[in-house]
């Protein structure tokens, strides 16, 4: 299978500060990639620097053929990249189906998506009117998940989607994640390594701003030592 | 019942709020007669109208991009004199017109520009040169073409031809007799329109070079002219020629339109100004600045000046007065009106109310038609942020301008969208409260303070907040203004006290710090 992304030794800063120091990574078309790594090792600014939030300085991003870094973020996205990024960002003066109709890149995007997302979250029917302050975590994370949904995406980039909530929500996430990674890449990061490998085929570690180790997921599994030294305790 | 509690525990806050707002009002009017408040509330309402078309725009700009626009003051003063200009000098804005379309018709080969510079792909010193010698280039041309250009303009520096004089002219109904034909001298009109659309051309170069080298990493693309740009651009051409060509019959005709007519105009090209302006000011100026609030700051404060002198060096130094249209500005016979068929028949400027038992005189403009104003402005901006996609996009993006972008949605036209829409509120503002308050090169810098207070007491990102900041401004200045003839009678005083002028601007300033005590985020602001 082709590679649908992939990230050839990039280098990003924020202010002064050289956060990602060489980030090379691949992922296959159809399957789900796990980004690994510590606390504050640079997961979240590589989906940053995919995207363009956060453009890289040195290096290359390149989606499905095309070289994507310096372009603005919200072209990068048009090219059917969505972002569910960490602690959600639902927009808390919009309904959830205000938050829905703004992903739309086409007029009848969230028509056409509508009976995807209330399949995989059927919470988010009942809630539609709701104002986005009124969700709890879980609802939040489903609403994010699905705001990526919406329009046609190739490639999503999920930040940590387990985060803070509870065991009952995760398995469902996780549900939802494995039926959405049939008809789209994935490209995600986890810090809850049981999730991450109940999920993903293939990982890349980072650490310190370098990605240090890259393969499948079974391998990794088995290799408690890597696991060890590079992800802690697991 | 608990679904009725519960609404009440979450708006607590808001009830409590307004319960003291409402006490207060209704203390300050105990010491008034009826006719007194109602008028004074009129005012308050029409000062609190002007003050919210500026803060709302602020409000707007501030709570999307972060940008204190210390400019917005001027914007204001610039839509009232824009409007005096359309209203009493039709020639002159048929004669700028053209102009106008010329250089914008020119300045839309820009993406043809931007192909090239992709292809050739220039080096370092060679594509920071040029876009500035494209700029000399236009500079150059227009200070070569536009002296000839034939505007008919008044002279602020003599009295008999100054914007005074001007108004004095239109009240008579003798501008029409004195305008001149207009004739080019010294270049031929082709000349002047080749001339026109050519700067434009040389400063859409210039905007193109200065744009790529902005962001040097980015590869060259292919970028065409979509064929509606092309029409949008032949159509400005057409209009520039035939404004030119026909420049007097044109003229003529704006000035057998009745003033109402041209009251709507001088609206609507003010806004349209104020609007171009703003967002002209972000996509070149500001746009650059996002990552340095403190430079960008600075920048608004000396745009404002700027602007200010501009104002002064055309305009003049004096203030004078802006006359009502038609629809105002009736008064003999059948006038001050008591009924609503008789001011229609007789469009008197003063209508009589019967108030607690007295005919009390209501100034139609400035006490009716101003609130009106304000109301609409608020209902149509308030719909538009509630019900249209860019709506959704600005309540989003004040809360998190980055994820909207990583949606697929261009944030940067939307901050220039914006910014142009809160430039045209202000302008509309200026034009609006010109005819009731005046022209002077002062009134920018009041009102900014004005609608700043109003901003911090109302909540600075909030829009109702704009709105009811505004309104508590408005009442406040005039309620203090009418005590300061009437007195207010205190304990323990032999005379009544009786605020001073100065009172006024202190008063605001003061329920300001003590809103902001209490409620640091003002009375609607969301704590972050």
């Amino acid at each position: 299978m082709s590679d649908l992304l992939e990230v050839r030794d990039i280098h990003t800063y924020i202010g002064q500060f050289h956060i990602l120091q060489g980030v090379t990574l691949r992922v296959k078309k159809g399957s789900i990639c796990a980004l690994l790594g510590r606390n504050g090792a640079g997961k979240t600014t590589t989906l940053k620097s995919i995207i363009g939030l956060t453009p890289p300085r040195v290096g290359q991003v390149i989606f499905d053929g095309d070289e994507i870094q310096g372009r603005r973020s919200y072209e990068i996205a048009s090219m059917g990249i969505g972002f569910v990024p960490e602690h959600r960002a639902i927009f808390r003066d919009l309904s959830v189906e205000e938050n829905l109709k703004l992903a739309e890149r086409k007029p009848d995007d969230l028509k056409r998506k509508e009976a995807l997302i209330f399949d995989l979250f059927p919470d988010l029917k009942r809630l539609i009117h709701l104002p986005g302050t009124h969700l709890s975590g879980g609802q939040q994370q489903m609403l994010a998940v699905a705001r990526a949904l919406v329009p046609d995406n190739q490639l999503l980039l999920i930040d940590e989607p387990s985060e803070g909530l509870a065991p009952v929500i995760i398995e469902q996430m996780i549900e939802a994640i494995r039926q959405l990674s049939a008809e789209t890449t994935i490209l995600l990061v986890e810090q809850n390594f049981l999730v991450a490998s109940q999920l993903a085929e293939e990982y890349v570690i980072i650490e310190e701003g370098q990605s240090v180790q890259y393969g499948n997921m079974p391998e990794l599994v088995k290799d408690k030592a890597t696991i060890h030294r590079y992800l802690g305790a697991a | 019942m608990d679904r009725l509690r519960e609404s009440i525990r979450n708006n607590l806050k808001l009830i409590i709020t307004f319960s003291v707002l409402a006490f207060f009002y209704i203390l300050a009017v105990q010491g008034m007669s009826t006719q007194d408040w109602v008028i004074t509330t009129l005012r308050g309402l029409s000062v609190g109208a002007v003050t919210f078309l500026v803060a709302s725009g602020l409000s707007l700009i501030f709570g999307l991009m972060d940008v204190l626009n210390l400019a917005h003051g001027t914007l204001f003063m610039i839509g009232a004199y824009i409007g005096w200009s359309t209203f009493v000098r039709p020639d002159t804005f048929v004669d700028l017109l053209p102009i106008a379309a010329l250089l914008v018709a020119g300045f839309m080969i820009m993406p043809l520009w931007e192909n090239l510079i992709g292809r050739l792909n220039l080096s370092g010193r060679i594509a920071r040169l040029w876009p500035w010698l494209g700029l000399g280039l236009a500079a150059l041309l227009a200070v070569y073409i536009l002296p000839r250009y034939p505007i008919a303009i008044w002279d602020a520096e003599v009295y008999n031809d100054s914007p005074v004089s001007w108004t004095l002219g239109f009240t008579n109904g003798k501008v029409s007799s004195l305008v001149q034909p207009a004739r080019f001298s010294g270049i031929s009109a082709t000349a002047a329109v080749l001339g026109l659309l050519l700067i434009g051309g040389l400063v859409a170069l210039s905007a193109a070079g200065f744009s790529s080298n902005r962001r040097k990493a980015q590869r060259a693309r292919g970028k065409f002219i979509s064929p509606r740009s092309i029409l949008a651009a032949l159509a400005l051409l057409a209009l520039g020629i035939v404004l030119i060509v026909f420049n007097d019959p044109i003229t003529g005709f704006l000035f057998t339109l009745s003033t109402n007519w041209l009251f709507l105009i001088a609206v609507l090209v003010a806004v349209l100004s104020g609007a171009a302006l703003g967002g002209l000011m972000e996509a070149t100026l500001i746009r650059p600045l996002y990552s340095r609030p403190i430079y960008q700051l600075m920048l608004t404060l000396g745009l404002g000046v700027i602007g200010t002198e501009f104002v002064r060096a055309i305009w003049g130094r004096s203030g004078f007065t802006m006359p009502r249209p038609l629809l105002f500005e009736g008064s003999g016979e059948g006038c001050p009106a008591t009924t609503f068929s008789a001011w229609l028949e007789h469009r008197c400027s003063i209508i009589l109310v019967d108030i607690a038992g007295e005919a009390t005189r209501i100034r139609v403009y400035n006490e009716i038609f101003l609130i009106l104003g304000g109301l609409v402005v608020l209902i149509v901006v308030w719909a538009l942020l509630r019900y249209t996609r860019l709506g959704m996009t600005i309540r989003a993006g004040v809360q998190d301008s980055d994820m909207v972008e990583a949606l697929g949605i261009n944030v940067r036209r939307v901050f220039t969208l914006v910014f142009a829409l809160g430039a045209g509120l202000a302008a509309l503002g200026g034009v609006l409260s010109a005819p009731a308050t005046g022209l002077s090169d002062l009134m920018g810098a009041n009102l900014l303070l004005t609608a700043l207070i109003a901003l911090a007491i109302g909540g600075l990102t909030s829009f109702p907040g704009s709105a009811l900041g505004a309104l508590i401004v408005g009442l406040l200045q005039q309620f203090i203004i009418k005590y300061g003839q009437i007195g207010i009678p205190l304990p323990f005083l032999e005379e009544p006290f009786k605020p001073t002028p100065p009172l006024v601007p202190a008063s605001t300033v003061l329920l300001m710090v003590i809103i902001l005590l209490a409620m640091p985020q003002g009375l609607l602001g969301r704590k972050e």
